[in-house]
This record gives C-alpha cells, sequence and structure tokens, in this order.
C-alpha cells in the first residue's frame, strides 16, 4: 500500500508545486491521489496577535531554535514548520479584529452589513467559504474521502452570538458556520445515538416483561394485539444487538460530567474537546475540523496562569509595559502547551488502518487573527504546522516577504489534492501557492 | 340553563376493571318468523348461506343492506329465486323478507349478532403528541392564551453597540410588516440607528408544518416555541449572554438589498407558541421588516393580527418524529392495530423526548444542577414523570421497576433519567391507556381526557380521581364542561370537522385557469379558511345548532373572496378579516352549498353530481353506501358535447347495477347543479338551463321532491337519519370507536337527547364524553328530558 503523501510523491519526480495544475488532468497521477493515505487537518486559533519576539525564531532554515512561546513543541520540532512573512491582505469594510477573523480562513472581503467594529466602517459576514470548509467539500464530493461528518468546528468559550467576531467558518458566502462549544454537545452529535441504542437495548427487556404481565389481563380478542406488539419489540432487540457487533474501532470517551462552559473551566473543555476531536478522527467521522479558543476581540480570564486581566485588554497595552509582555507570553504558551498536548495524542494512536501515528496523517496548524495586538497589524500572522497530514517538508522555520494568505490556502488545498488555482480574492493568488514541499 | 339529557345512574363495582366487552349484553327478543325462515331454509341458503353470509362461487356477496322490508320484498318477488323468478311472490315474499330483515340483514341484526366491543387500542398518532406536550407542560407553569390582535412591540433609540439604548415608545402593532424606507419608525427615535422588539405568542389553528419567512436588509431575529433565557434579549451586540438560538437568524446584514431566513416547524393546533422578533437598524441605507407564514393548507402570507396574541405563552414540547398514518379504514383514526413501523416510530419518539427532558431538566425538575438536592430532585422528577404518563398513581412495584431499578442501572442522574424517559414512553401503559392497574377514578379521568383532548388527564381531573369524585355522572359532566373551555378540545372539534366536511382534501382542489381565472391557490387557502371560520362560530356559538350547518343564508368572506364570487364586501378588521355576508336564501343554504365544498366535490372544469352525491349520502345524510362494483373513470370527451352534466351522469349511471346506489347517489347530487365547479351559482349548464330538479328516495321510502339546494338543506335538517349520521360521525370520531361497543342502543340514545336538546353540538359532545368516560364500572342509561 503506497502511504506516501501525494506532495512527497510529486517532489520525487520532480515536479513543482508551481507545475502541478498542469499535470492535474492526468490520470496517473489522480489514481495515486487516491490511493495515498488518509490526511487530515485540524485548523486551531487563538485571539489578540502574538507577542512576536516570544514567537519568531531568529533563525531561518532547518536549525532553528523555538522561542519561548512555541518551546512546548519541542518533541515534535522535525515535524514542525514555522511560517513568517504572511499578511491577511483583506480590505474593505469591517475593523481589523473582523477582518482578522472573519477574513483568516476565507481570504476574501466582508460584505458591506451593519456590524460596526471600533473603528472603520461597518461590515457583515464574509463573502466566500473558508478553507477549511472548501476542503471538506471537496473530501466529501468523493467516495473514497466521504466521512460522516466531513468537518467538525470546536470551540471553547466562544460566546453565545454570531457576528464577523465570533465565526470563522464559513460553508458559503453570508454562510457562518457555528462552533460547537459544549463538549457534551459534541458528544451527543458524535455519539448520541450510540448510547441512545445502548439504553433502548437494556430498557427493552423490562418493556417486553410489561407486556406480558399485561397481556394476562386484557380480553382473549385483544391479545393478538399486545403480542403482535412484543413481536415488534423482541425483533427490535435482536436487531441493536447484531448492531452492537459492528462497534466503532476507537469507543466514545468518557467525559468528566458537570463541567461548565464558562471562563474558569476552559483548560478542561479544552482538554475534553481535544479527546472528541482525536476519537471523532480516529473513528474516522471527519478528516478536517477547527478549534476555535474564544473569539476575535476575546477577554479570556487566564486566572489559572494566575492571570486576572482579561486577554484583550492586555493586548492593548504597549510593548514597553513589561508586565504585559510577560501576560501576553504566558497567555500564548498556555494555547501552545494545548496544541502540544494534541499533537502528543495524536502521535500516541496507531493511524487506524495504515502506518505511522495518527499525528503521521494529521496536519494542526495554529493561527490569530492579528499580528500583534497592540499594533492591530494584520501582516505577519503567525501559522505554525506540526504534522505530516499535508505532506508538507517540516523541522523548517520559513520566511516569506509579506506575501498574502491566499497563498498558504492554495498550498493546503493543493495538498489534499483539490487542485485550486484562486482561492479567495483571485488578485492576491496570482503567485499560485507556497511551495512548502 | 337545565338541561340534563342523560341522566346516569353509576354502581360503582368493586372489580371495576372488567372488560368492557362484558357489560354489552342488550338482547333483543325477535319473534321467530317460521314462514320466512322456512322458505329462506328452501329456496335462499343454498346460495346465501345460513346467514346470509354468501356461498362461494354462487352469490359470495353477504346479504346486508339498508333497504325496508317492503322494498326487500318487491326485490325478491321480482328477481328470486335466480333460476326461477316469480315464484316467490306475495306473502311469500314477504315473509322471507321479514325474516332476512329481521335475522341479518338489517343494520340492527347486524349489530346483534355480531355485537362490536370496545377494543384495546394504542394512542393515535394526534392523541401520542397531544400527550407528550402535556405531559413535558405539565412540569412548567402552563401559560397559554387566546387572546388575538398583534404583538406588543417596544421601540428603541439605539447608541452603537447598545440596541436598546432608550424605550421610545411601547404599543401592540398587528404584524411585523414594516418598511420605513429612509425614515425613523416613530417619532422621536433618530433614522440612522434604532431597534424594535416584538414579543407574544402564535396561534396555531391547526396541527402540521407550518413554514416562516423572515425578511429584511437590516439585522433580525425571530425566535419561535423557545422560552427566554435570562439576560436574553439582544440588548448589546457584544452581549456574552446565554442565547436561545433564534429560528431565524439574520442578525448580520450584507449589502441593503433584502434577506431572506426561512423555517419550518411542526406545531399542535389549538395552542399558542412563544414567539419573538428583535431588529434593528444600524448606519443602513432603509429599513424594512416582515415575517410571513405559510401555514398548513394555506399559502404565503403575512402572519396578521388573527393569529398573533400580545400575551406570553410557555413553550410547548412538540414531538417532530414522523409516525405512519393510522388506521383510518373504518371511516375514523382508530389505534386498534399495530405494525413494525409504528413500533419504530414510537421508539424514536421516546428517543426525541427523553433527549429534550435531558436538555430541560433544571426547568423541568426545579434544581440546579450540580446542587446538593439536584439527584433526588431528578428522581423526583422521573416519579412524576411515569405517574402522570401511566394517569394514575404509582403501586410500589411499579416505582421499583419503573424509577429505582433505572437509577441503579445508571448513577449519573441525567442519564437515568433518559432511561426512566424512554423506558415509560415505550410502556404499554403509556400506549395503551385502557391498561394498567384497576383505578377506577383514574380510568374516568384517562378517557375524558382522551375523548374531549385526545391527551393525558390534567391535575384538576387527576386531583378529582384522587378525592375519589369521578363516580357520579355529575362530577364527571361538570369536569367535561370545564374542559370543553380548553383549547385542546377546541382543536380537537375542529379535527372532527375537517374530516367530515373532506377539508384535508383542500390540497387537491385545482381549476381550469382559463376556465376560472382567479381561482388560484391562495383562493382556495381563502375559501377553506372561510369555511372553517362559518363552522368555528356556529358550533362555539351560544346554540351550537347543528340545522344552522344545514340552513345558514350566510357565509363569511374576506375581500378576495367577496371579489371572486361577487359579492358586497364592507371593510372587516385586522383581527377578524371575516365579514358575514348575507346570501339570497333561494340560492344558498347552508355548508353543502358552500363554495369550498361545492370546489372539492368538483373536477378540473365541470361539477360532479357524483362526488356531490356520494357525500351527501354518507356524510350529510349518514346512509351507508356499498363500494362500487366496478370502476368507471369519467371521460368528459366521450359524451356529446351538447349535453348537460346532469345528463352525462345519467347516461353513464343508466344501466340496473349502477342504479342500485346511484338511485340516492344522483338525485342528491342533481340538486346542487346550480352551482359550477367552483361553487359559483349558474343557471345555465352548456347553454341549457340547469334542471336542478329530483325526487329522492328516503330509507324508508318516503319520496321527496328537491327543487333546489334549499331544499335539500330543508329536508337534511328535518330528517333524522342525517342527525344520527352526525351524531354517529362525531362518536366515531371522538371516542375511536363504534357506538354500539357501549350498548346497541347508545346511538339511537345519544341522538334522541341531541334531538330534545336543541341540536346543540358540544352539548352532544359532553354528552357522549361522559356516556363512555363510565363505560364498564356497570353504567346505566335512562333518559330523563
Amino acid at each position: 500500500m503506497n502511504l506516501t503523501p501525494r506532495r512527497q510523491f510529486l517532489r520525487d519526480l520532480g515536479i513543482s508545486a508551481a507545475a502541478l495544475p498542469f499535470f492535474a488532468g492526468l490520470p496517473s497521477l489522480r489514481a495515486t491521489t487516491a490511493r495515498a493515505g488518509k490526511q487530515r487537518m485540524i485548523f486551531v486559533f487563538s485571539p489578540n496577535g502574538t507577542v512576536p519576539k516570544e514567537f519568531w525564531p531568529d533563525e531561518e532554515g532547518e536549525s532553528f531554535q523555538f522561542k519561548r512561546i512555541l518551546a512546548p513543541l519541542e518533541p515534535f520540532k522535525s515535524r514542525t514548520l514555522i511560517l513568517k512573512g504572511l499578511s491577511n491582505k483583506i480590505r474593505g469594510d469591517g475593523d481589523g479584529h473582523m477582518r482578522g477573523m472573519s477574513c483568516l480562513l476565507t481570504a476574501i472581503e466582508l460584505f458591506p452589513g451593519n456590524i460596526q467594529g471600533g473603528s472603520d466602517t461597518p461590515a457583515g459576514w464574509a463573502s466566500g467559504p473558508s478553507i477549511d470548509q472548501e476542503v471538506r467539500q471537496f473530501l466529501q464530493g468523493r467516495p473514497e474521502t466521504r466521512t460522516r461528518f466531513g468537518s467538525l468546528e470546536l470551540g471553547v468559550a466562544v460566546p453565545h452570538r454570531a457576528d464577523p467576531w465570533t465565526r470563522w467558518t464559513y460553508a458559503g458566502p453570508n454562510q457562518p458556520v457555528a462552533p460547537l462549544s459544549d463538549p457534551y454537545e459534541v458528544f451527543e452529535k458524535l455519539y448520541g445515538q450510540v448510547q441512545d441504542r445502548e439504553v433502548l437495548g437494556s430498557i427493552l427487556d423490562d418493556v417486553r416483561d410489561d407486556l406480558k404481565r399485561l397481556g394476562r389481563k386484557v380480553a382473549k380478542e385483544d391479545q393478538a394485539l399486545l403480542e403482535k406488539h412484543t413481536t415488534f419489540v423482541r425483533e427490535m432487540e435482536e436487531e441493536l444487538k447484531e448492531s452492537a457487533q459492528h462497534q466503532l474501532d476507537h469507543a466514545a470517551p468518557a467525559l468528566e460530567p458537570g463541567v461548565s462552559t464558562e471562563n474558569d473551566d476552559m483548560p478542561r473543555v479544552t482538554a475534553m474537546q481535544s479527546d472528541l476531536l482525536i476519537n471523532a478522527f480516529a473513528n474516522d467521522m471527519a478528516r478536517v475540523a477547527s478549534l476555535q479558543f474564544t473569539n476575535s476581540v476575546g477577554s479570556a480570564r487566564m486566572r489559572w496562569l494566575g492571570i486576572e486581566e482579561g486577554h484583550h485588554s492586555l493586548s492593548h497595552d504597549p510593548d514597553l509595559n513589561e508586565g504585559s509582555q510577560e501576560k501576553l507570553t504566558k497567555i500564548n504558551i498556555w494555547v501552545c502547551e494545548q496544541l502540544a498536548a494534541l499533537a502528543r495524542k495524536l502521535d500516541a494512536m496507531p493511524e487506524p488502518g495504515g502506518e505511522g501515528t495518527m499525528l503521521d496523517h494529521t496536519t494542526i496548524l495554529w493561527t490569530n487573527e492579528l499580528g500583534k495586538g497592540n499594533s492591530h497589524t494584520l501582516d505577519n500572522i503567525p501559522f505554525v504546522l506540526v504534522g505530516g497530514g499535508l505532506g508538507f517538508k517540516t523541522g523548517r522555520s520559513l520566511r516569506f516577504e509579506n506575501v498574502p494568505h491566499n497563498r498558504l490556502w492554495l498550498s493546503v488545498a493543493q495538498a489534499f489534492g483539490h487542485e485550486l488555482k484562486t482561492f479567495g480574492n483571485p488578485k492576491h493568488c496570482e503567485a499560485g501557492p507556497l511551495a512548502l514541499g | 340553563m337545565k338541561r340534563r339529557i342523560w341522566m346516569l345512574v353509576w354502581v360503582w363495582c368493586a372489580a371495576a376493571a372488567c372488560s368492557a366487552a362484558e357489560s354489552l349484553a342488550h338482547p333483543t327478543v325477535v319473534p321467530v318468523n317460521e314462514r320466512g325462515a322456512r322458505l329462506y331454509r328452501e329456496q335462499c341458503l343454498s346460495c346465501h348461506g345460513a346467514k346470509g353470509e354468501g356461498v362461494a362461487d354462487k352469490h359470495d356477496e353477504p346479504l346486508y343492506g339498508e333497504r325496508s322490508v317492503e322494498s326487500l320484498a318487491r326485490l325478491i318477488a321480482k328477481t328470486m329465486p335466480e333460476d326461477k323468478p316469480g315464484t316467490c311472490v306475495g306473502e311469500d315474499a314477504d315473509a322471507v323478507a321479514a325474516y332476512i330483515f329481521e335475522a341479518f340483514y338489517s343494520p340492527q341484526a347486524r349489530a346483534r349478532n355480531n355485537p362490536p366491543r370496545v377494543e384495546l387500542a394504542r394512542l393515535t398518532n394526534r392523541q401520542y403528541r397531544e400527550s407528550v406536550a402535556d405531559l413535558v407542560g405539565s412540569f412548567h407553569k402552563i401559560r397559554q392564551t387566546t387572546v388575538k390582535g398583534g404583538l406588543r412591540a417596544e421601540y428603541f433609540q439605539s447608541n452603537g453597540m447598545n440596541k436598546k439604548d432608550k424605550k421610545i415608545l411601547s404599543r401592540v402593532d398587528e404584524s411585523v410588516d414594516f418598511n420605513f424606507g429612509g425614515d425613523a419608525p416613530v417619532d422621536g427615535v433618530a433614522q440612522d440607528q434604532f431597534s424594535i422588539a416584538w414579543a407574544g405568542s402564535l396561534l396555531a389553528p391547526d396541527t402540521g408544518f407550518y413554514e416562516f419567512r423572515l425578511t429584511t436588509p437590516n439585522g433580525a431575529r425571530l425566535y419561535l416555541n423557545a422560552d427566554l433565557l435570562a439576560g436574553d434579549s439582544n440588548r448589546r451586540d457584544d452581549s456574552d449572554a446565554r442565547r436561545q438560538p433564534a429560528t431565524v437568524d439574520l442578525w448580520v446584514s450584507a449589502g441593503s438589498e433584502p434577506r431572506v431566513g426561512t423555517a419550518r416547524m411542526f406545531l399542535l393546533g389549538g395552542r399558542s407558541y412563544p414567539m419573538r422578533v428583535d431588529f434593528f437598524k444600524f448606519k443602513d441605507a432603509v429599513a424594512s421588516v416582515r415575517v410571513e407564514w405559510k401555514p398548513p393548507h394555506g399559502v404565503w402570507s403575512v402572519l396578521g393580527a388573527e393569529h398573533l396574541s400580545p400575551e406570553p405563552s410557555s413553550s410547548v414540547f412538540v414531538v417532530g418524529t414522523a409516525f405512519p398514518p393510522d388506521d383510518g379504514s373504518a371511516g375514523y383514526e382508530r389505534g386498534t392495530a399495530v405494525s413494525k413501523a409504528w413500533h419504530e416510530a414510537t421508539t424514536r419518539a421516546a428517543v426525541e423526548t427523553a433527549n429534550g427532558v435531558a436538555a430541560r431538566l433544571e426547568g423541568l425538575s426545579g434544581a440546579r444542577e450540580g446542587a446538593t438536592n439536584w439527584t433526588e430532585s431528578v428522581k423526583a422528577f422521573a416519579s412524576k414523570w411515569t405517574e402522570r404518563a401511566f394517569r394514575q398513581p404509582l403501586t410500589p412495584e411499579l416505582k421499583a421497576s419503573y424509577v429505582d431499578a433505572q437509577f441503579e442501572a445508571e448513577s449519573n442522574p441525567e442519564k437515568a433519567v433518559k432511561r426512566v424517559v424512554m423506558l415509560v414512553l415505550k410502556s404499554p401503559r403509556f400506549l395503551y391507556p385502557e391498561l394498567g392497574e384497576d383505578a377506577g377514578d383514574y380510568r374516568v379521568a384517562t378517557r375524558l381526557a382522551l375523548n374531549l383532548w385526545d391527551s393525558i388527564p390534567d391535575a384538576g381531573l387527576l386531583e378529582a380521581a384522587g378525592r375519589g369524585e369521578l363516580r357520579s355522572p355529575e362530577a364527571v359532566r361538570s369536569q367535561a364542561e370545564r374542559m370543553m373551555a380548553d383549547g385542546r378540545t377546541r382543536a380537537k372539534l375542529r379535527d372532527f370537522f375537517h374530516h367530515w366536511l373532506h377539508m384535508e382534501e383542500a390540497a387537491d382542489v385545482s381549476k381550469d385557469a382559463k376556465a376560472f381565472p382567479g381561482f388560484d391557490e391562495a383562493l382556495v387557502a381563502d375559501l377553506r379558511a372561510s369555511m372553517e371560520t362559518f363552522v368555528d362560530r356556529v358550533v362555539w356559538s351560544e346554540t351550537s345548532d347543528y340545522r344552522e350547518l344545514l340552513l345558514a343564508d350566510y357565509l363569511f368572506v374576506n375581500r378576495r373572496l367577496a371579489d371572486f364570487y361577487g359579492m358586497k364586501f364592507e371593510a372587516a378588521g385586522a383581527a377578524d378579516p371575516w365579514v358575514r355576508v348575507a346570501c339570497d336564501p333561494t340560492e344558498r343554504a347552508g355548508i353543502f352549498t358552500h363554495p369550498f365544498l361545492l370546489s372539492v366535490l368538483s373536477y378540473h372544469r365541470s361539477t360532479s353530481p357524483i362526488h356531490r352525491g356520494v357525500f351527501l349520502t354518507r356524510n350529510v345524510l349518514g346512509r351507508f353506501l356499498k363500494p362500487p362494483p366496478m370502476a368507471i373513470v369519467f371521460m368528459d370527451d366521450r359524451f356529446d358535447p351538447s349535453l348537460t352534466m346532469r345528463e352525462k351522469v345519467t347516461e353513464l349511471t343508466k344501466s340496473d347495477t349502477c342504479m342500485g346506489c346511484h338511485a340516492t347517489i344522483n338525485p342528491l347530487g342533481f340538486s346542487l347543479e346550480h352551482f359550477d365547479a367552483v361553487g359559483r351559482f349558474r343557471t345555465e349548464d352548456n347553454a341549457k338551463p340547469v334542471n336542478a330538479a329530483a325526487d329522492y328516495t328516503t330509507v324508508d321510502g318516503d319520496v321527496v321532491s328537491l327543487r333546489s339546494a334549499r331544499d335539500l338543506a330543508g329536508h337534511a335538517a328535518k330528517s333524522a337519519d342525517a342527525r344520527r349520521g352526525f351524531v354517529r360521525q362525531l362518536f366515531q370520531h371522538t371516542i375511536k370507536q363504534p357506538p354500539a361497543a357501549y350498548g346497541a342502543d347508545t346511538l339511537e340514545r345519544l341522538d334522541a337527547g341531541f334531538a330534545e336538546g336543541g341540536h346543540h353540538i358540544r352539548r352532544l359532545l359532553v354528552d357522549l364524553a361522559v356516556l363512555t368516560a363510565g363505560q364498564g364500572f356497570g353504567t346505566q342509561l335512562s333518559s330523563t328530558p
């Protein structure tokens, strides 16, 4: 079985990514794509920009050192790819936060609208789909990559409202996708039916007993009706037994009960959502996922780190305020730790029906709405990729010269075999996908 | 006013749950007609069987029907025996006719030979949905309203993210249908940023799928059938308050083009549902907002004041699972059969409800999750749930197996309660209301609730049963009278009239657009609503007189109907678009000259005297018709094009085989020939004058000369058969069992009371609900006018 990721395969053939569209129609290449192992991707969002000096490595290329924020990824250094110099070039309506959030995965302008931010003109939803949904659509359109859900949209402490600050994935123009922030709700979505079937299986016995007991009391002519009913109950019991034999590859995770979706439970919710996500991947319920920490302008109070202030207000403090910079660094380290934990869990799971670990077949991408909080810049947005799902050449810190992030999404789409020539606003796609292979 | 038609003397049996079938002994002593019996044995039995059941390969059609003895005798004399007609005549024919009539031919004889019994029945689909809605609802403070008139509206000045900065005006708006252009909605509000909050209830007339459409270029959210959460008021754009998911969310605009959001929802008729619309404009060029709906059998229109209430309601739990249709083969829906599909549907519905309960557990149990009394409160809820679903107090054994054992099997209270809910809703004790422990008073309460609401007993009934108060007819009657005022009774009666008047068939009414321009879907929806309004007002008027349904010389119309039918129309109010318009009493009379019914009972381009005649025979005059011996399609182009419809039908059905039934059907259908395929009055058909005169022969052999619809209505209003037919149909629809199962003379007694008591429809409903509620408890009936 050929498990060589497609990108690797193409590189071995000596074909550059830029030349790919010309070869895309060749049947031999198509067939190879179809036979490649599973590819998965997780998009992770955190808000309010990063602390550049604690984030970007000083070195470029294969020998580089992690700064404090990315240090938790040390065990995965050879499987990490850091991309500096990508900018969100989308302008138009909406303030920096709104565009930072809603144009991040969509790479296209917002519609004019009625939601007023802290500056600029009011705006509405993004005018195109996000890259995760674009890939989902592509994968769901082919029988060999189709899964029950296609994608999962998860959140941690995302507020209960829908607007351009709280939504980053879009099924299409004006079609934001709401993330599920409650792990119990996620559980219900993934395993609810299974659980319901289990409960049903265990109560039908009681139903049958009572039918028997009551059957003795009714008139003779009515007994046939209850007997018929009893037959249906028995048939259902047998059907349930049979379906129970088609077990999931991986049993549903046991969730800690009583966890709220409030601020202080963020660490526990994060762990639960990660477990649910990995479990869903292991059972091949989806190939694409997103995990959204709070929202654009998110104001988590990370009291478990000893930080009482809200994240957003800290991010407005000037660089000279060392206390605030230190807190922002700690907040970003915490998010990176969650990323590392996700990678660790994936790496501990053998790839179902394949070789290596699940991390070898999954790419986690961490990004942010802004490059830096206090300047609200959309340049130099953090992009860190961990894992082997896309077949990019990892163990590198790359620098680009202020290139539109549309090009990264083209690379992602093509890594899945989806030969897009443009994504989002086409004028930012002229130089084609980034060569990451 | 004291009008007790029935005096019920109940002797409370110790063995109260003795099967209903056992108390069915009403033997009728039949004088033996020796001569007729002998002749039958000698000349008829070999072909017709000992009890008229027929003999295979000879004459396999059973000998039963509704001819009179005289009519039978004439038929025998003319046609029998088949090989030697004319040999059984005169007194012989009379004797055989009298014998078979008494022995097995007549409906009375059939009922006697084959006494119907009260069959064990499961909940019908309607009863299932109503019961679950009330079961969940019984743990809420139930707030329902019937007040009409629009929604409460609050107009606010906004200030940036603060959408409700300052309240400027409160009032009631009849609908949500505004186009403010670039202007302010009311004085005192700035034109560039404002918000409006509408709140109240939706009044759903019928059970079925409703569609809703919200249209705005600005920001708006529509909430339906969802209870307001604390802090949930769309006050600020950046609020983190926990919100109900909106039914339609158009909060974020996209340019100045109006956006449209739709939702589809299954609702139970006769109930009110909480409804809210939150709207805002922020620096958009223009502002407008509209809420439309498409009710079952309706067309898209602005949701108007007639179906909106400024009063609040609590949410209703509506089971969305689809059920296979109930058995309607007896002419009414009943639950005397089960199928695999039904069993699976009840399973899905049980799972759906269990998940719904788990999601609402704090509200239902009245405790906070994680509080010290959480487990205890959830368990108490589970006990009450079981008790209410079983419609009687729990015995210790039942509590142990249905509640305690489930909490032992599962330590997590939410999961345990899901087990209980599923188990209870799958239990035969819930699904078959007549099963269960022998709890006399509770059984009466159970039946009353099913009879009048298709649902479970409410707190009032359960308390009365608990106090042992449901043992006298007076007490039961007073409960029934209390229950009549409930919206659920109204919905159930409405459901009966839909069935009786073929109103479910409105979807099939379409007419030739060239022949009837303007007769479109919207007009059909209006016609249907017009007939509903008429029936509703007659039934719920003081006199509630059945005869008025047949004789009324007026219609309720709105502007569109008045224009189409050429009637005079004076402006109507918003909450009531229907205006009563007098008709020419020589033209129209009552329900079967309503243009809706006439249109339903017509072809695409022409009338159908046969459809009209069959409807009148069965539904209005209460007669039985055997299924046609062969199916004949009416093909208009096969006839001489110069014929009238009456002439075509006469030609088509002229054979003796056809005339067996068409001798009854045709004259009735012909009497409505003055109304064309859309129910407009006409004097010509195919350029010839309409001939609506016909002689109709009643069951008793009397000939009634009909010259018009008015004559027909007059006959129907006086006809005992018609009246008894109405009583029977209402009984069957309400009780879902044949009347004779409650005693061979049940129908006659109810009918006598109905006739003597002013033909009062609502009182008839009470009478039959009370009568059947006491069945099996040694009930005796006696009539005291």
